[in-house]
This record gives C-alpha cells, structure tokens and sequence, in this order.
C-alpha cells in the first residue's frame, strides 16, 4: 500500500494538469506543441537561476532570515517572468488564439514546474512504509502553484502580447505581475517564520485563487 | 541569447556545474532513501543455543509484523502481532502461561528500564531495586530454558519507545488489534537468519610468576590464583557480568600486580611460584578450566600447593563463603581456611565453610575448584554466593551490570586474598605483620581496580562470540604479562554438549503505517476532485451543454445507426 499511496500523491499532483488540458478547448485545438516548448524554456530558465543563486548567495550560518539575501532570492526570481516573457513572445506558436496561447504556456509551465519540483520527493519518499502528510500538501501545494503559473502567465500576455490597453489598469497589471512573482519567496519568508505546513497551504491556495480571480476580472476587463 | 553556447571556457564551465548539481542531487535522493523510519532503536536477542541437540532460545532474528501491547481481548489471535513488554510492570505468570501453552507470537520486544544501565542516583530505592533484580532473574532463567520459534529482543526504555508505546496501547484500547487496515505501528528488524557459529573457541590465559630458586634445585612448589572471564546471559550483548565475574577477574589482576612487585627483587621475591590462570567456558560446567588443567604436566600439577579459585567477589557485606570439595578436617583445607580466617578477623568480615561432595557421574560442575579436585589438586573457591548455582544461573546475566558491584568488597576481597597468600609464601601465619598495608607502596590500588572494572563492564564476554584474538583478550594477555614472567594463550573448542547461533545485536525500525482504508478513501477522494475540476472547466469554457453532450453521445449514435 504504500505504492498505493504514491499513486494517490501522484494523481494529486500531476492529475490536475491532465484534466485541464482535456476539459477546456486546448485539446480540440492540439495545443501541447506550446505546452511542451514551454516546459523546455521552463528547464532552461530554472538552470540559469540555479546558476545565478549558485554564483551570488552565500551559504546561510543559521536558519535567521536575511533580508539582503531573501532580496536577492526574489530579484532572482524573476528571471521567471523573463522566461515567461521568452515563451510567450518569441517562440513560434502556431495559430492559437491569444486565449488559448497563454493557457497552454502558462500550462506547460507549470507541468514542468511540477516535475522537477516534486516528482524526485515523491519518488523516493512517498514509497517507504512511513506515512506523513507531507507528500499529500506538496500536491496541494502543486494545485495552487498550477493556478498561481495560469494567471502569471494571463497577466504576462497581457502586458506584451495585448496592444491596447484601457490606460488605467496598466499599472494594476504590472503590480499584479509583480505580486504574482514574488509570491514564492513570501512563501519561503513565512516557511521561516514558523508557520506549520497545513497553514501554509491553506494560504497558498487561498491566496493563488484570489489572484486567479484579479487576473480574471483584469483579462475581462481588457476585452 | 537562445542558442549561442560558445565551446571550450565558458561552456565547459555551465557544464561542469550542471554536472555538480545533478550529481548533488543524486547524492540527497541517495541519501533521502536511507534515512527512512520515524525511530530506530537498537535492540539485543535473546540467545539462541543448542544443548545436546534440544533447541532453546529464540529461534528467528527477522521481525515484520504490527506492534501490540498488553492488555489483550482472551483468545485474540497474536501470531501476527509483536508484543511489546515492558520488564517493570511484567506479569511473569502471564508470560510463563503464553510460553508453555506454546501460542504463536509474532515477536516479543521486551523493555528494560534504564536503572541497571546507570547508576541510580541516590539509594532510598533498595526494594524496587531489589525486586528489579529478582524479577529480571527469573525472567532470565525463564527464557533461557525454553524453545520461542519467534524472535525475541531486548531493549532499553527511552522517551522514543516509551511514545510508541503509549500510542499503541490508546490505539489497542479502542478495541481494536492493530491489523493491516487499521493503521498503528510497524516494527521491522532486518537482518539474515541466524546461523550456528561454526568451532567456537574458548581462550585460556596463563601467567607464570616464578620463585626464588634456592640452593638445591627442588622444584618450588606452586600457589595457584584463577578466575573465570566468560559470562552467560539472556541478551549475549547485553552480558558483562561486572559481578560475575568482572570482579573476579579484576581482583585477579590487581592480585598478580601486588604480587609482581613483590617478586621484582629476589631480596623479597617468596619461594613459592604463582600461576594466575584467566580461564573461559565457565558458565558450561567449567569446561576451559577442565581443558587448562589437562594441558598440565605431571610435575607442575603435583607441585601445585593449592589454588585459589574467585567467583563473585564484588558485592557483599560482611561475610564471604568458602566452598570446598575435600572435608573440612582435610589438613590442608584446614590450613588454607585458617589463614583466610586470621585475615578476615584483622578485616572485620567473616569467611565461613562450605562442603560440598563432587559426584563424580554428575556431569554438572558447580564451582571452579571441583575440576581441580577431580585432578587431585586441593583447591578452594572464594564467594559471596552462599549456594552452589545451577547451570547458566549466576553467570552474568541481565542485571549484573556495573552498579551493583560495590568497589569496596573488591578491594577488600583483595587484601583478604593476598594478604593469608603472603603469609603463606613467607611463613608469617600468627605474627602481627600487615603485607599489603593501606598507605604503603603495596596498598590495593583503587583506581586500578576501577578502570578494569569500568572496561569488564562494557565488554560483552560470551565465550562464543569471542573470536580467537578479540581486544579483551588480547588486553588481559597484555596486562598479565605486564605482572608475570611467561603468559600462554591456550586455545581450545567448547565440548559438543552446547553450540550457538549468531545474530546478536539488530536495529529495530518502527514505522507509523496507514491502513488500507484511509488509501482507498484518499483514492475516492482524489477521484471525486478531478471529475469535479473537470466538469468545472468544461462548464466554464465550453458552455453546460458540452458537458452534458459528452455523457449523450453514445445513445445519440446508436439512434443515428438505427
């Protein structure tokens, strides 16, 4: 049963991002090209950060929270948004429709994201005979990090693929983007903080819907 | 920037830290697999022997089963199950009646309380302690002499195990045995079936003091010290017997260091040689000793005087046994006893007598000097134990550890010993002369006598699992051959009467599993979320009429192929 469990984690985490594709119009219109050359520009983007966090931090002495190198994390951080912006603008998709383009980036971002952030865990942890909850929250966690990537990405094509723009919000989209980028390093502060893993998540989600519903009204609004 | 990597420097240089990097991760995903359970413990078996062919023991090392703790529903079913007892709040006779109604048990863990690993602080504990002690022996000889065709452990009581246990008595006290769709806790000891040591062997280690030849070239005669090193108990890893006979063999060594810088000057050196003899296989009927002795020549065992075998010198008061094989009135016990007496009276203890009668047929050696009596040598045992033991009784078991041995007895043990040898050696029986007086260069030294102690007690010394050169051999030759002129390490093999299993010390893991039934339910849960998630999107992207189209189709076109 503990393979059992494993598969249940694994539904949990990658489950989400199957049935998305299946149930909105990105199947009818075969959009998992964009999807897969997102997940590529998403491994790229994650070796240039690994490098950049390799060359410019230091190794923290104690667990204290730094906050010159809590900045730095976050600046490096988006060179996420700057892969975004790579995927969404310079690839060649084929003729999708705007809507349709950054739902399948923003998809296959968060695919990647998935794989390499919580496949290796699951794979060795969650097959041993100890039970925890921790492989359960990280696919929670997983979920709201899929809706996190969607409205990033909604905003992204937004900001450089919709030319005309109502002058008014433009300044709420680029404070959403930048709330939405840094939102992993505000989650690390409050792993630091102290906040056990069910809180966490909880805001996670919650918090990942709200802005999910912002980037909604916003991409409605600019219709 | 896209695809522009140049050879040679710079690319060679992403590379190597790409290489770093997965190569860390290889090394925590590596890591990550070993360190799996929520406790490890480790754990010491019962002994697992063969006497004369009838098993006896714990027959099985490997343990994978639920953890279960007392009090049981009547007639639950534990073949399944490893029980977890703690040794403080034992029902010996629940155990006695699980054991000889020979019900199946999936494995015993049995805690020892921390009390007889360390010293307890102060001494207003003396009855627990004392019914500690006589409940841990009883147990002891309980499951030395029974056949358990399941493993048994031991181990000590700390907070980890101690939460574990809690835990599952709450769970048990439910109603439920924890089974495989209840969840609880899982114990898994992993390690090979035990097998049977092949030749153990027991080490005899002799030291030879030589006297001052005289004049004449007689052959001196010879006084002969020995104790027995090896120790016999329920958790063969767990055996030092400090008491018996670390103390024993302590007041051996310190002996023979006494009597070594006595003899470094022949101005003093007696006209009596010593022999010192460390022998093993004690705890099965003497057997080393018996070995030793045949390995004798006819000259040196004639010119033996008499010999001075210790057993259990460590903890008592006021009053030590002497146990004999040849009558009282024999003259030569008559004269050792009354040197022994003079010494003890100027002491302020008492040496009392014991006979006992060896029978020859009786294959059952009670004490060290009968196998000298059976080669016609005068000998005597030097004891606080007033009764003859029986077979593996007394032969440091489970709580003959350090702290009940009293340091005092031992030294005092010392100078009763040395001090009537001395007077013997150098003819001053009834004059007022103190040899080894305190505050002199040949006082009992204390911290002599309490590092060895220290170091007997944190060996193990069951004789078959002591290989041919283990250090604690090696370091009684080296220490005796410090104190003696000649040392010779006799090797021999334990009589085919006994042979042992090995497989003696384990790591216990004790997983916190789920049940079946939470998985499945998780199952159902996820289920429903996904078919939920997608009828959610379905709505809000295609419209509800998509939605309820994909559950129409397959009636749809049957009505078209009609």
């Amino acid at each position: 049963m503990t393979v059992f469990h494993l598969l249940n984690c694994s539904i949990l985490t990658f489950g989400p991002h199957a049935v998305y594709y299946s149930a909105t119009p990105l199947s009818e219109y075969d959009t998992i090209g964009t999807s897969v050359k997102a997940a590529i520009v998403y491994l790229g983007t994650a070796l240039v950060k690994l490098i950049c966090l390799a060359t410019f931090l230091k190794v923290p002495e104690n667990d204290s929270f730094d906050p010159y190198q809590e900045l730095l994390k976050a600046l490096i951080g988006f060179i996420d948004v700057a892969g975004l912006y790579f995927a969404l603008t310079q690839l060649t998709h084929r003729n999708i429709s705007q809507n349709h383009k950054f739902q399948a980036v923003g998809l296959g971002w968060a695919f990647a994201d998935s794989i390499l952030h919580r496949l290796a865990p699951l794979w060795v942890g969650a097959r041993g005979l100890e039970f925890t909850w921790e492989y359960i929250f990280q696919g929670i966690e997983g979920n709201a990090n899929l809706v996190l990537n969607l409205s990033l990405a909604a905003l992204g094509s937004l900001m450089w693929l919709r030319k005309n723009k109502p002058r008014t919000l433009i300044p709420i989209i680029y404070a959403c983007n930048g709330v939405l980028a840094t939102m992993p390093s505000i989650t690390c502060y409050l792993r630091t903080l102290g906040w056990h893993p069910p809180k966490l998540v909880a805001f996670d989600l919650v918090s990942s819907l709200v802005m999910a519903f912002i980037s909604w009204q916003l991409f409605s609004a600019c219709e | 920037m896209a695809g522009r990597w140049r050879g040679g420097g710079g690319g060679g240089e992403v590379v190597g830290s790409i290489y770093s990097v997965l190569a860390l991760v290889l090394i925590l995903v590596a890591c990550v697999e070993l360190g799996d359970a929520a406790t490890a413990v480790d754990v010491y078996r019962l002994i697992q022997y063969d006497l004369s062919g009838a098993p006896y023991g714990s027959r099985l090392a490997g343990l994978n089963h639920h953890a279960g703790a007392a009090p049981f529903a009547p007639g639950a079913d534990l073949s399944r199950t490893v029980v977890i007892l703690p040794v403080r709040e034992l029902n010996l006779t629940f155990l006695q009646e699980y054991i000889t109604s020979k019900q199946p048990l999936g494995g015993l863990l049995l805690l020892l309380p921390q009390d007889i690993r360390h010293k307890s602080a102060g001494g207003n504990k003396s009855r627990n302690v004392g019914l500690l002690r006589s409940l841990l022996s009883e147990l002891e000889q309980l499951l030395i002499h029974v056949n358990l065709p399941y493993p048994v452990y031991f181990a000590y009581e700390d907070d980890k195990i101690n939460a574990v246990l809690a835990d599952v008595r709450r769970g048990d006290a439910t109603g439920q045995p924890a089974t495989a769709t209840t969840g609880g806790y899982k114990l898994v000891v992993s390690t090979p079936e035990p097998r049977k040591a092949s030749s153990p062997t027991i080490t005899n280690i002799q030291g030879w003091l030589p006297g001052l030849v005289g004049d004449g070239t007689t052959q001196l005669p010879t006084i002969a010290v020995v104790a027995s090193y090896d120790t016999f108990g329920a958790a063969p890893a767990l055996s030092v017997g400090s008491d018996s006979n670390g103390s024993g063999v302590v007041a051996l060594l310190e002996i023979a260091r006494l009597f070594s810088r006595l003899y470094s000057s022949p101005k003093t050196r007696g006209r009596y040689n010593l022999l010192f003899g460390l022998t093993s296989g004690g705890p099965y009927n003497y057997n080393g000793t018996m070995k030793w002795l045949r390995s004798f020549d006819q000259r040196l065992r004639e010119s033996i005087e008499y010999a001075v075998c210790l057993n259990s010198v460590g903890s008592w008061n006021n009053e030590l046994w002497l146990h004999v094989s040849k009558p009282p009135e024999n003259v030569y016990i008559k004269q050792v006893y009354e040197s022994f007496s003079e010494v003890a009276n100027e002491l302020g203890v008492t040496v009392g007598i014991k006979h006992k009668k060896i029978n020859i047929s009786n294959p059952r050696v009670a004490w060290e000097h009968e196998q000298f009596s059976r080669v016609r040598v005068t000998a005597v045992t030097l004891s606080e134990l007033s009764v003859a033991p029986e077979l593996l009784q007394s032969t440091g078991g489970l709580y003959d550890t350090r702290h009940i041995v009293d340091e005092t007895a031992i030294h005092r043990s010392i100078k009763l010993v040395a001090e009537s040898l001395a007077r013997h050696i150098y003819g001053c029986e009834g004059k007022n002369i103190q040899i080894f007086a305190d505050n002199s260069s040949l006082a009992v030294n204390p911290s002599y006598v309490k590092s060895w102690l220290d170091l007997l007690s944190r060996t193990p010394r069951v004789a078959p699992f002591l290989s041919k050169n283990d250090p604690i051999i090696s370091a009684l030759k080296k220490e005796l051959s410090d104190h003696t002129d000649e040392v010779h390490l006799q090797h021999e093999s334990i009589d085919g009467m006994f042979s042992f299993y090995d497989s003696t010390q384990a790591t216990l893991n004790i997983y916190q599993v789920a049940s079946v039934t939470f998985d499945l339910l998780l199952l159902l849960a996820l289920g429903s979320y996904l078919i939920l998630l997608f009828s959610f999107l379905v709505i809000t992207t295609r419209g509800l009429d998509d939605l309820i189209n994909m559950f129409r189709r397959p009636p749809s076109r049957k009505a078209k192929a009609a």
